[in-house]
C-alpha cells in the first residue's frame, strides 16, 4: 500500500488542536502531581507512624497497578462511589496527577536525602520555626536540585495522556482516531501522531538532559 | 451503595483467564525484550557508526512515543502490508520491541558503570571482544542492571494492560467484559486493580530474592569492583 501523506496532511487541523490539548492536560496533571508529591513528602516525614504507612501503601498501589486501570477506577468506580459527578477532563487530570504524584514524591525524597544535615542544624541554630525551615530553607534547595528529574517526569505524564482517550477526552490520540475513522487512513494518521508525540517528548527530554548536565557541572 | 461480590465470583473464570493471559504476555515479552535490549545495547556501544546511529534512532523513537500509539500503529499498519496478525501476536511484538529500547538504555548505563580499568585490563591481556564482554564485563553488570531492569519489567507488565485496546483478552479486557455483563464497574475495576497490585507485589518479591542471591555471590567472590 502506498502511503498518501499529501491527502492527509491538509486534514490534520484537529490533530494539532488535540496536540495542544495533550500539552495542556499534561501541564495541569503535572501541577496536580507536584502538589500531591509535595504533600506525600510531608506525610512521609510526619511523626505519626500511621500516616507514613499510608503513604507507603499509596506509593505501592500507584506503582503496582497500570495507569490505565487507575484511570478506569477513578472514572468509573471511585467518582460514582463517593457521589462525585466529574467529567472525563477533571477525572483524567486527577487520575494522571495522582499517578504522577507518587513518582514526584520519590524524586523529592531523593532530593531531600541529598540535603546536607548542616542545613537543618544551621536553620535550627538560627531559631527558625519548623514551617520556615521547610519552606524557606529545605524545600527550595530540594526543588532546585531535582528540576531535571521533574522535567523527565513531565515526559512520562505526556506519555500517559493517550490513556485518557479511553475515557473520551479529546486529546491527540482521540483526535487521530476520529480522523482515521473518517478518512480510513489509519497508518498515515498514526505515523503523524507518533511524530507529533515524538517531537513533544523528545524536545522536553533533551531539555531535561541539558539541565542535568549543567547541574552536574556546577555541583561542587 | 452495596458491594456486589457475587458479580465478581460468578465471572471468576473470565478474570482468571485474564490474569493468565496477562502473565503469559509478560513472561514471553520480557525475555524477548531483554534479548532485543542486549542486541541494541551492543549496537549502541559499537564502534561502527552505522550500527550506532540506527540503534540511537530505535531507542529514542520508542522511548519518546506512547505505547498506545505504537500498538495502534503496528496493529493497523501490518494488515495493509498483507500481514494479518492476531491481537495477541501484535501484543507480543509491540511489548518486546518497546521494552527492548528501555532495556538497551539500562544495559548501556550498567556497562558505563563498570570501571574503565576492566576494559583496559581485558584488552591488555589480549582477550577477544566477545570473550571479555561475556566473561568479564557481563558478570559485573548484574548489580547495576537488576534494580532498574526490575522497574522496566514491571512497567512492561503494567503496559500489557493497554493490549486490551487491540482485543487481547488480558485482565483489563476481562474487566470490561465482566462490567459489560453485570454492569458493576465499582466491583470489577476495584478487583482488577487489586489483582494487578498482587501480581506486581509478587513480582517485586521474586526479583528481590534474585537481587539478594546475586549480592551474596558478589561478596563471596570478593568481586566488589567500584
Amino acid at each position: 500500500m502506498d502511503l498518501q501523506f499529501l491527502e492527509i496532511i491538509p486534514q490534520t487541523g484537529p490533530m494539532l488542536w488535540g496536540a495542544l490539548n495533550t500539552i495542556y492536560v499534561g501541564l495541569l496533571a503535572c501541577g496536580v502531581g507536584l502538589v500531591i508529591g509535595t504533600g506525600l513528602l510531608f506525610l512521609r516525614n510526619s511523626r505519626f507512624r500511621l500516616l507514613r504507612i499510608l503513604v507507603g501503601i499509596y506509593g505501592s498501589f500507584i506503582r503496582g497497578t497500570p495507569a490505565l486501570v487507575q484511570i478506569l477506577v477513578l472514572y468509573y468506580a471511585l467518582a460514582p462511589l463517593i457521589g462525585l459527578n466529574i467529567g472525563p477532563f477533571t477525572a483524567g487530570i486527577l487520575a494522571i496527577g495522582f499517578n504522577s504524584g507518587a513518582y514526584v514524591a520519590e524524586i523529592l525524597r531523593g532530593g531531600l536525602s541529598r540535603i546536607p544535615p548542616g542545613q537543618w542544624e544551621a536553620a535550627k541554630a538560627l531559631g527558625l520555626p519548623n514551617h520556615k525551615i521547610w519552606f524557606k530553607v529545605i524545600l527550595p534547595q530540594v526543588f532546585y536540585s531535582v528540576i531535571p528529574l521533574l522535567v523527565g517526569e513531565f515526559t512520562m505524564v505526556i506519555k500517559l495522556t493517550p490513556l485518557l482517550s479511553t475515557i473520551t477526552l479529546v486529546e491527540l490520540t482521540r483526535s487521530s482516531q476520529m480522523l482515521y475513522n473518517e478518512t480510513f487512513r489509519p497508518v498515515e494518521v498514526l505515523i503523524i501522531a507518533a511524530i507529533i508525540y515524538f517531537i513533544i517528548c523528545f524536545s522536553i527530554s533533551q531539555y531535561g538532559e541539558r539541565l542535568q548536565r549543567r547541574s552536574l557541572k556546577y555541583r561542587l | 451503595m452495596t458491594f456486589d461480590y457475587m458479580a465478581i465470583w460468578d465471572n471468576r473464570d473470565i478474570l482468571i483467564d485474564g490474569v493468565l493471559t496477562t502473565l503469559l504476555v509478560s513472561t514471553i515479552a520480557i525475555p524477548i525484550g531483554i534479548i532485543i535490549g542486549t542486541v541494541i545495547c551492543m549496537m549502541r556501544i559499537s564502534e561502527n557508526r552505522m550500527l550506532r546511529w540506527s540503534s540511537i534512532v530505535y531507542i529514542e523513537f520508542l522511548r519518546n512515543i506512547p505505547f498506545l500509539i505504537l500498538i495502534f500503529l503496528v496493529f493497523y499498519a501490518l494488515p495493509f502490508y498483507g500481514l494479518r496478525l492476531s491481537g495477541l501476536t501484535t501484543g507480543f511484538i509491540c511489548l518486546s520491541i518497546y521494552g527492548g529500547a528501555y532495556f538497551a538504555e539500562i544495559f548501556r548505563g550498567g556497562i558505563q558503570s563498570v570501571s574503565k580499568g576492566q576494559f583496559d585490563a581485558s584488552k591488555a591481556l589480549g582477550l577477544k571482544y566477545g570473550f571479555y564482554m561475556r566473561r568479564v564485563i557481563f558478570p559485573q553488570l548484574y548489580k547495576y542492571i537488576i534494580p532498574p531492569g526490575t522497574n522496566i519489567a514491571l512497567t512492561m507488565i503494567k503496559e500489557s494492560s493497554l493490549l486490551s485496546m487491540i482485543t487481547v483478552a488480558e485482565l483489563t479486557y476481562a474487566a470490561h467484559d465482566v462490567n459489560g455483563r453485570t454492569f458493576t464497574p465499582v466491583e470489577t475495576f476495584a478487583t482488577i486493580a487489586l489483582l494487578y497490585w498482587l501480581i506486581s507485589t509478587l513480582f517485586l518479591k521474586l526479583t528481590h530474592l534474585l537481587q539478594v542471591k546475586f549480592d551474596a555471590e558478589d561478596t563471596q567472590d570478593g568481586l566488589t569492583v567500584r
